[in-house]
């Protein structure tokens, strides 16, 4: 979309001005969140499972912070690419600078099979706005194996499949319980 | 995020946060824009009568307002400071090293921090005469233009 920018009146008053600030971080990725997204790449979601309370983090971080301590490759496992929406947002775009959604659309966590693990902010495919539940079942969309980008992970994208995953669609499985997901925190 | 030790030969990651804001420019900075957009380089006036560039709502010496009381002020001036930027980044308003400048422009009583084109920092020095160089399309905006040494025009 066109940015929404002070057009400059040709002959009236002067009365606006863009004020863009960029700030553009070039950094080394992490070597646990570089072997995530080679994983990804690869089609394949992992995590450490942290070895004093079971706890499961995708991505890896190399450490609990609950318990502080350090996670390693020996922690690592492989996560299941399916699993329950736990709960979700219907987002209205506004077209502000950068947005390129033009129609309502849903930003949900989907909790993976086998664990605790869930990933955040995931985009729901073939499944309209108001037909999004608690507790339905989905599996990730992955995208053709030569199409897969990791360039957009970085340090701060926990969780973060974008370039890999399209999104998450119905598997047709019942419903699991919602209460068994609503008010409890996700890890 | 962890303690590990990042591999040497692994690849850079960029990582870019865009802040897109448009802002007012208010009574005394508007006109100064839409001056510079029509060719006119503006100061105010402050109750000392002395000629503040660029224009200021209030006064910086005791704090009071100071009425929209424009004065034409330029288009010529004298560097009173300077710094040579020999690597400009893709941020400064020229492609090419250049000078940093605080000007004094003829009929004000502050400096105005612009560029200098005078393509090399041997033609730079403190009390010479440079004057604005114009962009031909100008869209209110305090990069509408440059100045260059005076005897290079």
């Amino acid at each position: 979309m066109t940015p929404d920018t002070a057009e400059p009146d040709a002959d009236g008053p002067v009365t606006m001005m863009d004020y863009f600030m960029q700030l553009e971080y070039h950094e080394l990725l992490c070597p646990v969140v570089r072997r995530y997204a080679e994983q990804l790449l690869d089609g394949k979601l992992i995590g450490h499972k942290c070895p004093s309370c079971g706890l499961v983090y995708l991505p890896p971080r190399g450490y609990c912070p609950i318990c502080v301590v350090e996670t390693t490759d020996a922690d690592e496992i492989e996560l299941a690419d399916h699993g329950t929406v736990t709960n979700y947002t219907v987002v209205t775009p506004v077209q502000y600078y950068g947005q390129e959604e033009t129609e309502p659309f849903v930003r949900a966590s989907v909790q993976l099979d086998g664990g605790n693990a869930t990933m955040n902010l995931q985009d729901l495919v073939d499944v309209p706005v108001d037909e999004v539940r608690v507790g339905m079942r989905v599996a990730a969309v992955w995208k053709p194996k030569a199409e897969r980008d990791v360039s957009e992970i970085s340090n701060r994208s926990w969780g973060s499949a974008e370039g890999c995953i399209d999104g998450w669609k119905p598997t047709g499985e019942p419903d699991l319980p919602a209460e068994q997901f609503l008010g409890k925190a996700a890890f | 995020m962890c303690s590990t030790p990042a591999v040497p030969d692994a690849p850079l990651t960029t990582h870019t946060i865009e802040f897109p804001y448009t802002r007012t420019l208010g009574p005394v900075v508007g006109p100064f824009l839409t001056g510079l957009r029509d060719g006119h380089l503006l100061g105010v006036r402050n109750r000392d009568g002395r000629v503040l560039v660029p224009p200021l709502e209030w006064d910086p010496a005791t704090g009071e307002p100071i009425d929209a009381d424009f004065v034409e002020v330029g288009p010529a001036g004298t560097v009173e400071t300077w710094a040579w930027v020999g690597e400009p980044t893709r941020k400064h308003p020229l492609d090419h090293p250049f000078a940093f400048a605080l000007i004094r422009l003829d009929g004000a009583d502050t400096g105005l921090l612009h560029a200098v084109d005078a393509g090399s920092p041997d033609r730079m020095h403190t009390g010479m005469r440079v004057t604005a160089r114009w962009k031909g399309e100008r869209i209110g905006h305090i990069t509408d233009l440059t100045f260059v040494p005076e005897e290079a025009r």
